[in-house]
């Protein structure tokens, strides 16, 4: 789901990190102030869990491979910007250690995969909370994928039209491209994921975890 | 009858040799057009640096598009095309120098990368690069889990340390 660096041009690159930036300082002050030293050892080790995740390549009918994201279990125990911080996270140590993504499209990915993702799935599990909160939580994460597969998708489509020699592709083609995946198996298995890790996490009663 | 021999050599040793030349002329230049038309081919094993592009679980960009750019013209594509089944992509490199390798995924998946096609004159080029061996492979991951505790381990020391200062 990554950006590649070199896919898009610093006409999307720079105004990506320019809404990124404060974002991540206002959310750096608010959710990693000392008030959350209770909670960041979970929150640590989600991001690792999501770290993982994220590297475990799904097959999908028709010979290509999706993953999973699994940022959204943060955003729903603590807060989307939670999310947004600690997926910022794992996508600079895949771009320093595995050339996945890129450091000049940090923030677009970060804001696709990061905030768009799970604010849209953290949206969807407060609407839909007080009917099931089971079902809420499996479309909290599926919503989430496709939101986030969504954005990438646009962002790359914008950049089609803006300048085609950074991404040779049309939008239409990206999109059925992305999509496919996304709705038939990631976002699926996104939302078994969330469903069944805050069940999980909130089962074991952490310290740091509002119950 | 010596009249009709000196006419007969006349003939055999004038006429013939300027027509056998006439013939050979029009045949160079009917042939040379037709040669314009004709595809030659040309074999040169090792002058050529493939690339191949494949997801970290091996799985190859197979028929994806790419674009080769020059060091000499980094503006204009020297290659376009697709990667074949298994993910290559190769080029013949005309001038020394970093060669770009774009190779782009429908899915937005791909790779941008400088390719060193050695050094100025006639400096050898790089070794082969890239691959990965199965120690890196599960390294990797290990050095991306690390980073993360390290980062999160600081933040709560950070914090412990402040709360017990007195």
């Amino acid at each position: 789901m990554h950006i590649p660096d070199g896919f898009v041009s610093p006409q999307i690159s720079l105004p990506a990190y320019a809404v990124a930036a404060p974002l991540w300082a206002w959310a750096a002050r608010r959710h990693f102030g000392r008030a959350a030293a209770e909670s960041l050892p979970v929150i640590g080790s989600l991001t690792a869990l999501a770290f993982v995740i994220q590297t475990i390549m799904i097959p999908v009918p028709g010979g290509t491979s999706t993953h999973l994201v699994g940022v959204m279990v943060l955003a729903l125990l603590f807060h989307p910007l939670v999310a947004f911080v600690c997926e910022s996270l794992v996508l600079l140590v895949q771009a320093l250690f595995f050339g996945a993504g890129g450091i000049t499209v940090l923030g677009l990915n970060a804001l696709a995969m990061g905030l768009a993702g799970p604010l849209a799935g953290w949206l969807v599990w407060r609407l839909l909370r007080r009917f099931s909160e089971k079902v809420a939580l499996f479309l909290a994460g599926w919503v989430a994928t496709q939101a986030a597969t969504l954005s990438v998708a646009g962002a790359l489509g914008l950049q089609h039209r803006l300048d085609a020699s950074y991404f040779p592709m049309p939008l239409a083609v990206t999109l059925a491209a992305m999509m496919v995946p996304s709705l038939t198996v990631a976002g699926l298995v996104e939302g078994l994921y969330t469903f069944f890790a805050l069940s999980l996490v909130r089962k074991a009663n952490l310290r740091g975890v509002a119950a | 009858m010596t009249g009709r021999r000196r006419f007969g050599n006349t003939l055999g040793h004038i006429v013939l040799p300027r027509l056998t030349a006439l013939a050979a002329a029009a045949a160079v230049l009917v042939a040379a057009p037709a040669a314009a038309h004709e595809t030659l081919h040309e074999v040169a094993r090792g002058k050529a640096i493939a690339v191949r592009a494949y997801h970290a679980d091996g799985e190859a960009l197979a028929h994806a598009a790419c674009e080769v750019y020059s060091p000499a013209d980094p503006g204009v594509p020297h290659q376009q095309g697709r990667t074949d089944r298994n993910g290559w992509v190769a080029f013949v490199p005309d001038v020394p120098g970093t060669w770009r390798v774009k190779i782009i995924d429908e899915d937005g998946h791909g790779l941008d990368v400088g390719i060193d096609a050695g050094g100025p004159a006639g400096a050898p080029a790089a070794p082969a690069a890239g691959g990965m061996s199965s120690a890196a492979f599960v390294l990797r991951p290990l050095a991306g889990l690390a980073v993360i505790g390290a980062v999160f381990a600081a933040l709560i020391l950070a914090y412990r340390r402040k709360r017990t200062a007195p």
